[in-house]
């Protein structure tokens, strides 16, 4: 019903590039695909939550977290997978476009999670998404990975109090210190990277800037650390295991 | 300029009749003028539009072949995947065959012409299907949409007949079909419809109707279930009544007076219906014998409507202008129209009923409206602008086009408070509502986006009225209302909200409102009290479009004193449960910030409840050791032996239960992912340790105490066990109805949710299998006609014979033969494999049937066993124990204390002497036994009703095993109001 308004290009965009096949088979895929994609999410946001949001949409047959794929912590995004295609159509048609913790989450068919899909393909570890953002996002570990490294880079040049912020630019030279940083174990502190930039953050919060005012709102209403979010450490390696295995 | 498409959609926007200055004159004009003009045909579609206009540029210059094969490519790619019935090839044929002859230069105006000629015809087409569209989709401008087919039927006469056959062939499809909303908006354009002589078909369509409505409820020859589709039928007609009464009453007075007549003898000999089942509101009391249904209600409507002159705001009557064009039209009479055969009257009662309930499903009565705003704020001269209402939220599936719609409807009153009350109306809708009831947050959610000003206020007036009267709610409805309150409340941006700058930039105005919601004054009562001050408040939040409102808990904090089971304390604390788990416990208690006194209410801070956690509890090393093994990646079967050697032989299989399931949930605790495969990989454990039904409820007492503070990881890692086959639906019913969760009843929604799981997770099985079934039956079809048509070739080739020297020889080659042999043998062969899987998930099927109805009796058991321990008896003289209390005047009740919960195990009774002398501000005066059978009853309705289809196959098996003449008439009320029966019945 409701032709008149209707967009009829219900398939997003997107075009996964890991989907070994063409385009026609790729929609096939997204058609008739049980499976649900769900991005812009919190790092914080948990399996439970995503459970008691999606369940109202219908049965739930399996929910996967997106995680770092050096941390091991969850990075944004998740799969949801349903038992009938007319919950899964739900989910993208009713639940796409609210909030999920305060974000705008995005719902889109997927068309089938497979081994491996969990893990984030950012350079970083994380979304790609998260590479390149230049803007500050709290429910996403703050800046965007490669702002931070030049953020430690600058600060490790600079005395604090110089008002390095103001000097970054988007994307462009930041791609040539992604091989430096890349993997192993420099990673795994991560979050202890994010945490100093907020005590820096709230040490300068009286610059005017535009990021600052932003991050200093930020900081007030965000606890200080979310109880929710799972350390890296408490997943030991049996968790890890697992998660492959499934 | 825009394109016909929007100017369709617009027409008549903004004009008087809807408080605004447009002339809609104009727009008519406008429209039907472009009809005849060029730009108005490459305005039409903008592909269109393009296409034509390179067929004309062709036809200019000289044109070859090629490119018309590429134009008539492109409108097929462009419409035949559109259902695109027009004759192209004939349309693309004329236009060749004219290019022929079409020399470059002797181009001229009859050329031209001519192929405009067939191109009108082709536009014709998709205008008609345009308007169509246009006309049922956005039913409240069909008097628009009328007379613009009644000016185009004026130059282009096919066009009338084209209308008036359209028209017909989708009213026989919707009666046909019994599409309730396409018979009425058919029916309503015919009756609005402004082509000269289309009057009589409407009386004959009219009277059509009527005589089957009228053969249906005969005593006689009739079939009396199939009321609810003759009562539709009459409402149909008298509502399309306003939409051309005037007209029918001028043009042909005897037969208008002849319908008129009908219907009030129909209204004579019908018995009126009153629908206590799906009412979102239940009173005890039983009003309806005085009180008009809706049929009857509707039919005052229309007399008073045809005293004042069929005069209605609502009904723009565009064609007044246009009248003295309109009459010199071509006419059409409509082909006779045939209403659908009704079955004949079932033999037993029973089935009777059962034909009652499944027609009173497929034509719902209309006007089952919520009423909670005061009705000075939604009171309309007629019906028809909420049905309308309705009907766009029902016909708009896609949302955001919804909201936008919704918001922009052009109507001259505030109708914020209409299109609040159709939205929670349908939410409410029993026994489901048109959507899934998530689509409604988004709906709410956009509406309060586009209607930053007013829809807001108008949804927190709703959430108020509707708290107001919670206890009266039904108890689906008030799970609906929990589940679509909390998500709503997650959607708000009070980041935004709260930030200063937004209240410096909004100034005091913006302070006001904030006050206000604080205060907890409606916005209603503002406009009222303080109307100048409304305004501005109203101005200046259309400004900040990102307001969002958020809840100003404290108005509800004195919930907190109330008893435990009183229905407002339960809702507040059960949307914060839901809160609690789309978000998380510290940020929900910082949102109650303003009314501290509900942080009682909210639900533990969760974490799991872990038994063994020192040396010193029995079973400490034991699940130490197993959570080792399971460690060491040891399998199910080599953990099984463990336990029985270990823990079983020496401490019984409760302790070995204990253990296990502590120690499995305490492995998978970290997350649901955790949980499915901790239960994956050691479900054969478990199995083995519960295989009988009473282990089964243990563990789920084990699952109960693990997650004692979080319901929702209770829930699910049940629902998990009972998917993963550990545990039976059975089972799960025994355990929801053990002592510690009757008690919870009426104070929580933990063991309704644990219920609800395990009957939706048992009838989703019966559906999948169903439609595997289906799907079975379609193959053996296929696979049938596949065999006999290998057979036949075979055979055919069989008897083909020859005669050679005067014998018949085969005239077949033998390779041949054999080879066809085996074809029919192989289809055969496929025949016979896809029925043999048929004939499997056929079993299936019976079995889980079988397995339905024993759950049901159980559930129907364990309901009646309960209640019957706890319902006041039945007054000697027959009166039903009263268990709401009267509406007494508030000023003058002293209320009395009520009493705290004790619960006399040994006999059943509760102990009701005590009190806790705790005094309540608010009015709240049910006890909490009660409070309890309310609640349990209204669970017991609920489910009767959701299930309803599937528990009708078995309706004969429960009253005979379950309802004697012992059973508590309450009980027998709510079970048969659920299933849409008559108490009278009994």
């Amino acid at each position: 019903m409701a032709s008149l308004f209707k967009d009829l290009a219900k398939l997003s965009a997107y075009r996964d590039r890991r989907f070994h096949g063409n385009q026609e088979e790729y929609e096939r895929a997204l058609q008739a695909s049980t499976t649900v994609y769900v991005g812009n999410m919190s790092f914080y946001s948990t399996e439970e939550q995503v459970y008691e949001l999606f369940s109202r949409a219908g049965e739930i047959k399996k929910i996967i977290m997106g995680l770092d794929k050096n941390t091991k912590t969850p990075c944004g995004f998740s799969f949801v997978l349903y038992y009938s295609r007319e919950d899964a159509e739900d989910a993208v048609k009713y639940i796409s476009g609210t909030m999920l913790d305060d974000r705008l989450i995005r719902v889109d068919f997927d068309w089938g999670f497979e081994e491996g899909r969990q893990w984030g393909r950012g350079r970083s570890g994380g979304q790609v998404r998260d590479e390149y953002r230049t803007d500050y996002d709290p429910g996403r570990g703050g800046y965007g990975k490669m702002v931070q490294r030049e953020l430690e880079a600058q600060r490790e040049l600079v005395d604090y109090g110089t008002d390095a912020l103001g000097a970054f630019q988007p994307a462009g030279p930041y791609g040539r210190h992604g091989g430096e940083h890349g993997h192993g174990g420099s990673y795994r502190h991560g979050r202890d990277h994010r945490k100093r930039y907020r005590d820096d953050d709230r040490s300068t919060s009286e610059r005017v800037s535009s990021y600052e005012s932003r991050k200093t709102t930020d900081q007030e209403q965000r606890p200080e650390k979310n109880p929710r979010f799972r350390e890296s450490g408490d997943s030991d390696e049996e968790d890890d295991d697992r998660r492959r295995r499934r | 300029m825009s394109s016909w498409r929007a100017l369709l959609l617009r027409v008549g926007d903004k004009c008087p009749e809807y408080g605004g200055s447009v002339d809609y004159k104009d727009h008519i004009v406008g429209i039907s003028e472009r009809w005849y003009s060029g730009s108005a045909l490459l305005r039409l579609d903008t592909v269109l539009g393009q296409i034509l206009c390179r067929v004309f540029h062709l036809v200019a210059i000289n044109s070859s072949f090629p490119v018309i094969a590429a134009t008539h490519y492109l409108c097929y790619k462009n419409f035949v995947c559109d259902r695109w019935p027009i004759p192209l090839e004939s349309c693309y044929s004329v236009l060749s065959e004219e290019m022929k002859h079409v020399t470059v230069r002797s181009q001229n105006l009859i050329t031209l012409k001519m192929k405009y000629r067939v191109l009108l015809t082709w536009i014709s087409w998709i205008l008609l299907q345009l308007l169509l569209q246009c006309a049922e989709q956005l039913p409240h401008k069909i008097p628009f949409y009328s007379v613009l087919v009644g000016l185009i039927n004026l130059e282009n006469e096919d066009f009338g007949k084209d209308v008036v056959d359209a028209i017909h062939s989708k009213l026989q499809d919707a009666l046909l079909s019994e599409n309730c909303d396409k018979i009425r908006i058919s029916l309503r354009f015919l009756t609005a419809l402004d082509l000269p002589g289309s009057i009589s078909s409407v009386i004959e369509v009219f009277e059509t109707l009527l005589s089957s409505a009228l053969l249906t409820i005969d005593e006689e020859a009739g079939n009396l279930s199939w009321q609810p589709c003759a009562d539709f039928y009459v409402t149909c007609i008298l509502s399309s009544l306003p939409w051309g009464g005037t007209e029918l009453i001028e043009q042909v007075p005897e037969e208008f007076d002849r319908v008129i007549v009908q219907i009030q003898s129909y209204l004579l000999v019908r018995k009126r219906s009153y629908d206590n089942s799906f009412t979102a509101f239940e009173t005890d009391g039983d009003k309806s014998v005085t009180e008009k249904d809706f049929l009857e209600d509707l039919w005052d409507r229309i007399q008073a409507l045809s005293s004042n002159g069929w005069k209605v705001d609502s009904v723009p009557r565009p064609h007044l202008s246009f009248e003295e064009q309109l009459v010199t039209g071509k006419s059409y009479s409509l082909p006779h129209i045939s209403c659908p055969k009704q079955s004949a009257t079932s033999q037993s009662t029973i089935s009777r009923e059962k034909d009652n309930y499944e027609v009173k499903l497929k034509y719902p009565q209309r006007l089952r409206r919520l009423h909670i705003f005061p009705s000075s704020k939604t009171e309309l001269k007629d019906s028809q602008n909420q049905n309308d209402v309705s009907v766009k939220a029902t016909n708009i599936d896609s949302r955001k086009e919804c909201a936008s719609y919704m918001a922009s409807l052009p109507v001259s009153f505030r109708y914020e408070y209409l299109m609040a009350e159709t939205i929670f109306s349908q939410l409410m809708f029993l026994p489901q509502p048109p959507f899934r009831p998530i689509y409604y947050t988004l709906v709410i959610i956009d509406l309060c986006k586009a209607l930053p000003g007013a829809f807001p206020a108008v949804v927190a007036g709703a959430v108020r009225a509707l708290f107001d009267r919670i206890a009266d709610l039904d108890m689906e409805c008030r799970t609906r209302l929990i589940l679509w309150f909390s998500h709503h409340l997650g959607n708000r941006l009070t980041e935004e909200w709260w930030h200063e700058d937004f209240w410096r930039e909004g100034g005091g105005a913006k302070l006001l409102v904030k006050e206000r919601m604080v205060k907890g004054l409606t916005i209603w009562e503002m406009e009222d009290q303080q109307p100048v001050e409304f305004r501005k408040v109203m101005d200046v939040m259309d400004v900040g479009s990102n307001f969002q409102y958020f809840w100003p808990w404290e108005e509800w904090a004195h919930v907190k004193d109330l008893p435990r089971w009183a229905p407002q304390r339960v809702f507040v604390q059960e949307v914060l449960e839901r809160e609690v788990r789309l978000s998380y416990w510290d940020k929900i208690k910082q949102s109650i910030e303003n009314a501290p006194a509900l942080e009682e209410l909210l639900p533990p801070k969760s974490g799991p409840n872990f038994k063994y956690n020192s040396e010193d509890d029995q079973g400490y090393a034991l699940s130490r050791e197993l959570r080792i093994m399971i460690r060491g990646r040891k399998t199910a079967r080599e953990i099984s032996p463990w336990v029985e050697e270990n823990i079983i032989k020496v401490h019984g299989p409760k302790f070995a239960l204990e253990v296990v399931i502590q120690t499995l949930l305490d492995i998978g605790s970290k997350s649901f992912t955790h949980l499915i495969t901790v239960l994956e990989r050691y479900g054969q454990v478990i199995t083995k340790l519960c295989a009988a039904q009473d282990m089964q409820v243990l563990l789920i007492d084990e699952v109960s105490s693990y997650w004692k503070n979080s319901t929702q990881m209770t829930a699910i890692a049940i629902d998990r066990m009972m998917g993963y086959r550990l545990i039976c639906n059975l089972a799960i019913i025994s355990w929801v109805f053990s002592l510690p969760n009757i008690e919870q009843f009426h104070v929580s929604d933990r063991p309704w949710e644990v219920l609800r799981n395990t009957i939706n997770k048992t009838y989703n099985r019966i559906a999948d299998l169903r439609k595997e079934i289906q799907t079975l039956e379609k193959g053996v079809s296929i696979a049938e006609e596949t065999a006999s048509k290998a057979l036949k070739e075979f055979e055919a080739a069989d008897a083909r014979l020859e005669v050679v020297d005067g014998q018949p020889v085969q005239a077949e080659k033998p390779g041949r033969l054999k080879r066809l042999k085996g074809y029919a043998e192989k289809a055969k062969e496929e025949e016979v494999s896809v029925r043999e899987s048929l004939e499997a998930k056929e079993a299936l099927f019976a079995r889980a049937l079988e397995e339905n109805k024993i759950l049901f009796v159980s559930l129907y058991k364990s309901f009646t066993n309960v209640l019957m321990e706890r319902l006041p008896p039945v007054s000697d003289n027959g009166d039903l124990p009263k268990l709401r209390p009267e509406k007494i005047d508030a000023m003058s009740v002293d209320l009395e204390e009520p009493p705290s919960m004790e619960v006399d195990h040994d006999n059943g009774q509760k102990d009701e002497s005590e009190n806790n002398g705790e005094r309540v501000t608010h009015s709240y005066d049910i006890k909490e036994q009660d409070q309890w059978c309310l609640c349990t009853l209204g669970y017991l309705k609920a489910i009767s009703r959701q299930y309803a289809t599937e528990i009708w196959p078995h309706i004969e098996t429960l009253e005979a095993e379950i309802f004697s003449e012992d059973t508590h008439p309450l009980i027998k009320k709510a079970v048969l109001s659920g299933l849409c029966r008559k108490m009278v019945e009994l």
